[in-house]
């Protein structure tokens, strides 16, 4: 098969567009002004006075005090609210491939792709929720080549905040209990929140922004911690907390993950997270860090052996800029991560050979990783948007990386992966944003070209990503 | 999971019935105090004290009290209905008894106003000055001091606007001159209908400037 000829990439965008259209036409004549998910209800407030320039997830000043003080503010309402994601994404070369249709699923092709649901808001004067659970239509796929849907538990975040406030102080002070570090966290270069939208599963998506290096935490999501926070002055944050497997009284955080994909931690895991903050004007800047040690088992359905653990040792820095005046809204973010990762015996030191049967150096038994993430934003009217983003993926090589698949393979065996992805965005209603993101690679799986040992080259991944994103 | 769900209920209905009254951010519970609810949550946007630190939002400290009780009755009954006002206060407000509202006022008006630094450029706040002190006599626009005040410290429902940050006035007048969605002020549409763009960034950025002399 080869790639799509232009005038059939330009018609399928042109179908997708006027699909979307076609389903803001028949689904908003008349969408009232505030009608709202769950913490608007709540609040009353319209997504602005929480999200910078609507632009969910990213907070403000007034969101992140609300997300602090436990989502507490408001009245107890019904704590239900639903998203969905329907999108089409492009790459843009699908001939350098030796089965297209199992590389590219869906290329081209407006899917439905996930949906959450939420019981999310205020419980009591102190307590409060952020309880996500999400169906991805495309979880898996049964040898027929039928995709099947799978509901699991996403972001969660339970809250018992606390705020001692007088002219001259204030203190908000609490506990979470969260199932992956930084979901706490209120501001949107953490981990856990600079990517934001909802990633596809086909594998046409693979190589979309959301699939590029964020930096991140290792241990990743569905897993069980405990943090306490304090925020002092609007100047300090700190946040320390320690993780284990999602077991007992948390199994509910890991819910519907399949055994044999669900994280299982060794003990209790640290992750710590402080920034410091300041407002002024319309402008407002942090400046933090954070960082996570863990140790996870490489075989979740074998625990029995200490030994057979990954280490890893993950610290940041971040840093994130907002002007909010309206109606412009601007944000920069900047965020890097870097992971030093430990294998266990088994995996270290093991002997490789190429595809000819020629020996390559032995496995490596740790490994370094640096991302780094660099994005800006402008928002006007909290309607009409656009970004830039650049990502660099950095690290040592090594042997274990190695593999000759055809598109997903890496002959170098050298993580390093680097681009830049361009977005437009457009919300039409407080509740729906439609964006398209071009995301362009000059380095992938260690290479610029020729990265598979098949010929294909880092741009022929360039991937062209229609969304759209709806609330209620 | 199936353990958990049950507990999480029962403590959820059990911690349901928990007020922590002098901390509550319960914007339905009428036995929270306004003062409350100030500190709890208009904190957030207007500050402590009522100096806000971001210019879309206005500084309370010192405003007069009629005018903070009108205005919350006015998001409450949707009455009020620019931008700022939907977007941020109807909710806030929507609850609100008789009794916090007149404790809200009571707490703003009582706080002392911080001095600013100018957010306008001297020559704008020059320009403002003439018109804030005697209008623009050939296109019929008052003297802003007529009601306001000398020194913009506000009179009854005619608010304080010392100190107000500019970018909140000129967003307001702005709002004054093109709609109706502040009736309460409809006086001001025809005050205002007639200033040029120029003259409401130049009169915002002197009164943010008052009083002179300094605080008060």
């Amino acid at each position: 098969m080869q790639s799509m000829p232009r005038s059939a990439v330009v018609r399928s965008i042109v179908r997708t567009v006027v699909l979307a259209g076609a389903f803001l036409c028949t689904a908003l004549p008349s969408a009232p002004a505030h009608a709202l998910p769950t913490f608007a209800r709540q609040t009353g407030q319209n997504c602005v006075a929480c999200h910078a320039g609507g632009q969910y997830p990213e907070l403000t000043p007034y969101g992140r005090l609300f997300k602090l003080t436990g989502y507490t503010i408001g009245e107890r309402t019904l704590p239900f609210a639903a998203m969905a994601v329907v999108s089409d994404s492009h790459v843009a070369n699908t001939s350098k491939s030796d089965d297209p249709r199992a590389d590219f699923q869906k290329n081209d092709a407006l899917i439905f792709a996930t949906a959450s649901g939420f019981v999310a808001g205020k419980v009591t004067d102190n307590i409060g929720a952020f309880l996500q659970v999400t169906y991805d239509n495309y979880a898996t796929q049964s040898d027929d080549g039928k995709f099947h849907g799978h509901t699991s538990a996403d972001n969660m975040d339970i809250r018992y905040a606390d705020r001692l406030i007088s002219p001259t102080n204030d203190l908000i002070f609490g506990v979470t209990a969260n199932n992956n570090p930084s979901v706490a966290d209120p501001w949107n270069s953490a981990a856990a929140w600079m990517q934001y939208v909802p990633v596809p599963s086909p594998t046409s998506s693979s190589f979309i922004d959301g699939n590029t290096p964020y930096p991140g935490i290792a241990a990743g999501g569905n897993i069980a911690g405990l943090a306490a926070y304090a925020y002092w002055n609007q100047l300090l944050y700190v946040e320390l907390g320690g993780y284990r497997t999602a077991s007992g009284i948390a199994s509910f955080m890991s819910a519907g993950v399949p055994k044999d994909e669900k994280t299982r931690l060794q003990g209790t895991n640290p992750y710590w997270r402080v920034t410091l903050s300041r407002e002024w004007g319309a402008h407002n800047i942090m400046v933090g860090t954070s960082g996570m040690i863990s140790d996870v088992y490489d075989d979740p359905l074998d625990t029995s052996d200490p030994r057979s653990v990954h280490h890893f040792r993950d610290i940041g820095i971040d840093s994130q800029y907002q002007y909010l005046l309206d109606p412009h809204a601007v944000t920069v973010q900047l965020a890097y991560m870097r992971d030093s990762h430990r294998y266990p015996y088994f995996l270290a030191d093991q002997p490789v050979t190429d595809i000819d049967g020629n020996p390559l150096p032995n496995t490596n038994t740790r490994d370094k990783t640096n991302v780094f993430r660099a994005k800006g934003s402008y928002i006007y009217q909290a309607k009409y948007g656009a970004s830039m983003a650049f990502f660099n993926q950095t690290g040592t090589t090594n042997s274990a990386l190695y593999d000759p698949t055809r598109v997903y393979g890496n002959i170098s065996g050298n993580p390093a992966i680097r681009g830049w992805t361009s977005e437009i965005f457009y919300t039409p209603v407080q509740y729906l944003r439609i964006g398209l993101q071009y995301t362009m690679y000059d380095r992938y799986n260690g290479a610029a070209r020729n990265y598979d040992g098949a010929g294909r080259n880092a741009g022929d991944n360039n991937s062209l990503f229609l969304y759209l994103w709806g609330a209620y | 999971m199936k353990r958990a769900i049950p507990s999480l209920l029962a403590l959820a209905a059990l911690a349901a019935g928990c007020a922590n009254l002098p901390r509550s951010r319960d914007l339905a519970n009428p036995d929270v105090s306004g003062k409350t609810l100030a500190e709890q949550v208009c904190s957030n946007c207007h500050g402590v004290t009522g100096t806000a630190t971001s210019p879309n939002v206005p500084n309370l400290a010192g405003q007069l009290d009629p005018y903070l009780v009108k205005q919350l009755k006015e998001f409450k009954s949707h009455s009020r209905s620019d931008p700022v006002g939907f977007e941020y206060m109807w909710g806030i407000s929507r609850k609100l008894t008789e009794k916090q509202i007149g404790e809200l006022a009571a707490y703003f008006a009582a706080q002392q106003p911080r001095p600013q630094s100018p957010e306008g450029r001297s020559e704008q706040i020059a320009a403002g000055r003439t018109i804030f002190t005697g209008g623009v006599p050939d296109r019929q626009i008052p003297p802003c001091s007529s009601c306001h005040g000398a020194q913009g410290l506000g009179n009854g429902v005619f608010p304080r606007l010392a100190g107000q940050h500019a970018d909140y006035v000129a967003k307001q007048l702005g709002v004054f001159q093109r709609s109706t969605e502040r009736p309460e002020g409809s006086v001001m549409n025809t005050v205002a209908h007639n200033l040029t763009r120029e003259n409401i960034g130049n009169v915002a950025a002197y009164v943010q400037t008052l009083p002179e002399g300094g605080s008060r």
